[in-house]
């Protein structure tokens, strides 16, 4: 299983802090796209991906038990 | 030893060799809005040796609850933000020399100041400004720290060039219809933890003390309590246009930037964004009226009052904004905005 945190809006799109999942064998793409289908997230596609506390790209592997943080950019200033 | 700077001299990572550092050192601060006004106090305060600070837009009373430069005579007389931030900073500091650019960050504007700078500051509202400051920051080597927050969420990350990965790397495009504070909010608890971020690191780089430099993006929500650090050492990207072997700088490129023009005969500006893309209407609505703006729309663009100003916007992001003949302040509106 897989704990996936929210971040900035996310977390309200989501509805929760974070996630129980399994999401081991997915690219972070397919995890995105799956989610964005099930809580209507916008704008996934750039948000950044953190697999235990490292950046990962849209093509990375998750495995079963791997955190994963989903971070917004924002532009505010 | 100078009393001023005592205390700060004190400080192990700085002392006598730091200071004299810090006050031979020009930064560059792009935006005076909440970040760039607390950013350049605290240099301004720690005696860097010039500020120079750029930022389009004049001084409005919503920008006091968290820009704590500016006072409610600066909304009184409209004073142009830089303008206001210069003389509050010669006020704090006599002895740096401040620069102030009242207009719009473009890439020829850049490519003239940074001459001499050693470091540049992210203060501004919008991703365009930031991958333009990303590609001097490549083109020219100079760092810069890049620092954003909306509602009780902020970030930062340290950019240095031939070192870390660069926000190209990260964002690979522009996002469209980033979260900005007109249209999520923001608190100032969370402006001023991402200057603080953004501030201790450029202290660490005026002194050179490279190695205390932070090579994580941070990021914080301080209502949720969230608070949390990413490695970026993987996020280097080979193909990188701004910092990858066949690079090109593309956003120093008039191209990749928002088209803004004058419609003939009209009081009005069309804005066209530098990425394609489609942008959640419903949404941007639903956010609009939440924060009591006068929103009305169809399936294909939504219709926003801003005082005294009607702005349109299409589903491809592209805008018309009514009431207005100032493509700077026009741009500003839109990105105030869409990010």
């Amino acid at each position: 299983m897989n704990k996936v945190l929210f971040f900035a809006h996310l977390r309200d799109a989501v509805g929760a802090e974070y996630l129980t999942l399994d999401a081991g064998g997915k690219t972070v793409a397919e995890l995105k796209d799956e989610l964005v289908e099930k809580y209507d997230l916008p704008r996934m596609e750039t948000v950044m991906t953190a697999i235990n506390e490292e950046f990962a790209s849209n093509d990375e592997v998750i495995r079963d038990g791997d955190e994963i943080a989903f971070i917004p950019p924002v532009s505010g200033g | 030893m100078n009393e001023r700077y005592s205390r700060q001299v004190l400080f192990p990572g700085i002392g006598q060799e730091g200071q004299a550092k810090i006050s031979s050192k020009h930064v560059l601060i792009i935006g005076a809005g909440a970040l760039g006004s607390g950013s350049s106090e605290i240099l301004a305060r720690a005696g860097v040796g010039k500020l120079t600070i750029i930022d389009r837009d004049y001084v409005e009373a919503s920008n006091l609850q968290r820009q704590q430069l500016y006072t409610e005579e600066d909304v009184a007389e409209k004073l142009p933000k830089a303008a206001a931030a210069e003389k509050r900073l010669r006020a704090i500091n006599s002895a740096v020399e401040i620069r102030a650019i009242i207009g719009d960050a473009t890439p020829e504007l850049l490519e003239e100041l940074v001459g001499d700078v050693d470091l540049m500051l992210d203060a501004t509202d919008n991703f365009e400004t930031r991958m333009m400051m990303n590609d001097i920051s490549q083109k020219y080597k100079i760092p810069w720290i890049y620092g954003a927050c909306v509602g009780s969420f902020g970030m930062s990350f340290s950019i240095i060039p031939g070192k870390t990965p660069c926000l190209n790397c990260l964002l690979r495009t522009i996002p469209l219809q980033g979260m900005t504070c007109d249209t999520g909010g923001i608190i100032s608890p969370a402006v001023q933890m991402v200057i603080a971020h953004q501030t201790a690191e450029a202290l660490k780089m005026l002194v050179e003390d490279w190695d205390a430099v932070r090579n994580s993006l941070v990021s914080f929500d301080l209502w949720r309590n969230q608070y949390t650090s990413m490695k970026m050492s993987k996020a280097k990207f080979a193909g990188c246009l701004s910092c990858g072997e066949e690079r090109t700088y593309p956003y120093l490129d008039h191209e990749n930037m928002t088209k803004t023009t004058v419609l003939c005969g009209r009081d009005t500006v069309q804005i066209r964004p530098s990425s394609a893309g489609e942008i959640s209407l419903d949404q941007l609505a639903g956010q609009l009226s939440a924060l009591g703006y006068t929103v009305k729309g169809n399936p294909y663009l939504i219709s926003v009052e801003i005082g005294a100003e009607r702005m349109v916007i299409f589903q491809d992001g592209r805008a018309l904004i009514h009431g207005t003949k100032d493509l700077t302040h026009a741009k500003s509106l839109y990105q105030r905005i869409l990010g």
